[in-house]
């Protein structure tokens, strides 16, 4: 191998993959003619390619491509089939939201919703076992009688109108 | 300069901040309306007397109560209502061509009990003014007030 040999070498495989440019094309073109250890060189990268292609083609044409592509896009659709905690994940994932300073009125909403929410339900709400189911009864122009039938669950309020009244409850 | 808009839809902050919001408002209003709920009640409108010896066929329910209490011997039901009350908005129901008017309202709402005023009025004059608890299963009979030959009976229970 001449001296030129070494910087030769270093484009040979550029060379062999097209990769070069036509300056460094004409250069080595040039080497070729003059030097048989790089024409070797070159003939060993054919050789190789060769070998590897000619078993590549051969199980390439043996194979069932529309097959393949099935069996491939079977599994990219596996992958993409998201668990229920795969999908509520970007939902919790608050790291975008802290952020920006946009959570503070999304917060401070929701805060006062709840705030409210909380209000209604949590007040304390009256027992009203064992009370009376007339709180009052009253009446300006008539006398009034309240009866309660806790075993029947009926609550009576009679109004009397006028001495003459007789229907009253028995 | 370019000035973005808060609420664009691209951005994606916004996107996952607007469903947070319109969720919880959802919720609120959701809660908040079955707190402020509506209490169905049902009120009949019964004419007793003793003319006659009737029960129409929809009191048989309440035959065994009237009866029992009262000395009326025939019971006709004038009106049968299913009222939805809400709280302090006043329902009227009249009777007697509008000369006597009960007026119901809602003033308070709490878990299976509904606060109720009622007043009764007679051609403009107020014969009854009271606040009861109705509850279900329960039935609050108000009764006096003369109507022909006989009296009325409003028979209010809970329907919730």
């Amino acid at each position: 191998m001449k001296d030129s040999c070494f910087s030769i070498s270093k484009l040979l495989e550029k060379y062999f993959d097209q990769e070069v440019t036509d300056k460094e094309r004409l250069l080595i073109e040039g080497h070729l003619q003059d030097c048989p250890a790089c024409q070797d060189a070159l003939s060993s990268m054919e050789a190789i390619r060769t070998l590897i292609k000619v078993p590549i083609e051969e199980a390439a044409q043996k194979e069932d491509f529309p097959w393949v592509w099935q069996k491939i896009e079977r599994e990219i659709r596996l992958q993409e089939k998201l668990t229920w905690w795969q999908s509520l994940r970007p939902w919790l994932d608050l790291s975008p939201l802290l952020k920006k300073k946009v959570w503070i009125p999304a917060a401070a909403t929701i805060m006062v919703l709840l705030f409210i929410t909380a209000q209604i339900f949590f007040k304390k709400i009256p027992s009203y076992s064992g009370a009376s189911v007339v709180e009052y009864a009253e009446s300006e122009t008539n006398n009034i009688m309240v009866y309660d039938l806790e075993k029947a669950k009926v609550t009576i309020i009679w109004l009397f109108e006028g001495p003459e009244e007789e229907v009253i409850p028995s | 300069m370019v000035i973005r808009g808060a609420g664009g839809g691209s951005n994606p902050v916004m996107k996952r901040v607007f469903p947070l919001i319109a969720f919880f408002s959802l919720l609120f209003l959701f809660l908040t309306s079955v707190a402020f709920g509506q209490a169905q009640t049902r009120l009949r409108v019964i004419r007793a007397s003793n003319v006659g010896q009737s029960i129409d066929p929809p009191l048989k329910e309440l035959h065994n109560e009237l009866k029992t209490l009262f000395n009326f011997t025939s019971y006709r039901l004038l009106r049968d209502e299913n009222l939805s009350l809400s709280l302090n908005q006043p329902v009227s129901i009249s009777a007697r061509e509008g000369r006597i008017i009960m007026e119901i309202i809602l003033v308070g709402l709490h878990k299976n009990v509904a606060e109720l005023r009622i007043r009764v009025n007679r051609e403009g004059t107020e014969i009854l003014n009271t606040q009861v608890r109705l509850s279900p299963g329960r039935t609050v009979l108000i009764g006096g007030p003369k109507l022909r030959e006989g009296v009325i009976i409003y028979a209010l229970s809970a329907r919730f």
